[in-house]
């Protein structure tokens, strides 16, 4: 990733010499610690919420998502499996499935975000406050396999991650056909794959 | 590397952005489950699509979020000793897991079964008996991730149960539906249900159709006094049962 100028600064939550690891929040919710929720929460929120509103396009129903991820981690209702991934990933992926289940069950919201209410996907080059300033390259990162993709990979990628489509409903929207959407999917992928996996593989932090 | 490998790799990145269709979908779900190499892949891809949001334009909650975050905490306190989830209070009563429950209702018809078998006379019934101790049907969320349902049918083919969980509770004026959808042929429903505050419900039903006959059982959101036919998706189905 050397012409992306990215440096291995990913964040580490919790390594800090008062922070707690993701794990430790995550085992102290189970007890009732409400202060553990709280320190998850302002670690996490901002994503969860961006997500969501990227997908949902209206900040009342991307609220909806983002209590209801966090009080399903919460109360037990989604158990956190170490071997598929970190926290965050757990916790971005519980936020889509409830933002894709709302997509589909309030059409006349899925109008609003097809009105273009969207937040843009393109990054401003000023982190925003709450942002560790370790995360900025990972984002950056991020942002320029998403770039280098051929737009038709992406596209397919993105309707199928933030608009919850199906291969067949993609191919229906894009005028092509399903084998070319199959293709476009895989290959796009293992683009990014091969691109962002050895940044945010858990395994290199030990 | 087998021929099945062979074909089902291809849908590994379609598979981990859950837009992959029947009958692919369901033969990559079997797979993953025997295959290291798809599994560590399939890992990979979800890791990568988990983090595609920190690219994104980040856009800051409103403050009124952790308000009521924290207030609903509050009231669904986790209990103490860390490993047990919240109950509702409908379900106190179910304190095991609900596989256990169900476990023990199939033994529950499997002496009814037994006691049946013993005081008939000998015939196609009792065949037909011995031959169906009670069925499991597994409905898994299509329409809503993270749903599952549990219907369990009495060996007679027409009592039976339905656990539900993971659909959200409805607005006033809104119910669920089940339905039992022959081949080529007209739903038939099952009834209507509500779940409670924690997505779940447990009911009683009356099968309309036989297992056999039906090709797809399937749970849809209705008006509050059922629907003639589907109005809406499918929330929750099952295409396959014993």
């Amino acid at each position: 990733m050397s012409d992306s100028g990215y440096r291995d600064r990913r964040p580490r939550a919790g390594t800090g010499l008062d922070e707690p690891a993701d794990l430790d929040l995550l085992g102290r919710m189970r007890s009732g610690d409400e202060a553990a929720l709280e320190v998850l929460y302002k670690r996490y929120a901002g994503l969860v919420f961006t997500l969501a509103l990227r997908i949902v396009g209206d900040r009342e129903l991307a609220r909806e998502v983002l209590q209801d991820a966090f009080l399903r981690c919460w109360d037990g209702r989604e158990t956190y499996d170490a071997g598929r991934g970190r926290v965050p990933w757990w916790l971005i992926g519980i936020a889509r499935n409830r933002a894709i289940d709302l997509l589909r069950s309030r059409p006349h919201q899925a109008r609003l975000r097809e009105g273009g209410i969207l937040p843009g996907n393109a990054r401003t080059s000023d982190p925003s406050p709450w942002e560790a300033a370790d995360a900025v390259g990972l984002r950056r990162a991020i942002t320029s396999a998403l770039e280098n993709l051929p737009m038709a990979q992406r596209r397919a990628i993105e309707l199928a991650y933030y608009g919850g489509r199906t291969q067949s409903e993609i191919a229906s929207e894009l005028g092509e056909p399903l084998g070319t959407v199959k293709s476009w999917t895989r290959e796009g992928m293992e683009r990014l794959r091969v691109s962002l996996w050895p940044l945010i593989d858990p395994k290199r932090e030990e | 590397m087998t021929e099945d490998h062979q074909q089902l790799q291809e849908h590994v990145a379609a598979y981990a952005l859950d837009s992959l269709e029947e009958p692919e979908r369901a033969r990559m779900e079997a797979h993953v489950g025997t295959c290291e190499r798809c599994t560590s892949r399939l890992d990979e891809y979800r890791a990568v699509l988990g983090s595609l949001p920190i690219g994104l334009e980040p856009t800051e909650p409103p403050a009124e979020a952790w308000t009521a975050i924290r207030a609903a905490a509050r009231r669904r306190r986790p209990a103490r000793g860390g490993m047990e989830r919240i109950i509702p209070t409908t379900w106190r009563w179910a304190t095991w897991p609900l596989a256990v429950g169900l476990a023990a209702g199939m033994l529950a018809w499997n002496v009814w079964l037994l006691r049946e078998i013993s005081v008939r006379p000998p015939g196609p019934d009792v065949e037909a008996l011995a031959r169906r101790p009670g069925r499991l049907v597994i409905l898994t969320g299509t329409g809503v991730r993270g749903a599952s349902a549990r219907l369990l049918v009495a060996v007679d083919g027409r009592h039976g149960h339905l656990a539900i969980a993971g659909v959200r509770p409805l607005p006033p004026g809104r119910t669920y539906q089940l339905w039992f959808v022959p081949a080529s042929a007209t739903p038939v429903t099952g009834g209507t249900f509500v779940v409670d505050a924690g997505g779940r419900a447990w009911v009683s039903i009356m099968v309309p159709i036989s297992l056999d006959d039906a090709h797809v059982i399937a749970i849809t959101e209705e008006p509050s006094s059922g629907s003639s036919a589907p109005t809406g998706d499918y929330l929750v189905e099952a295409h396959t049962w014993r």
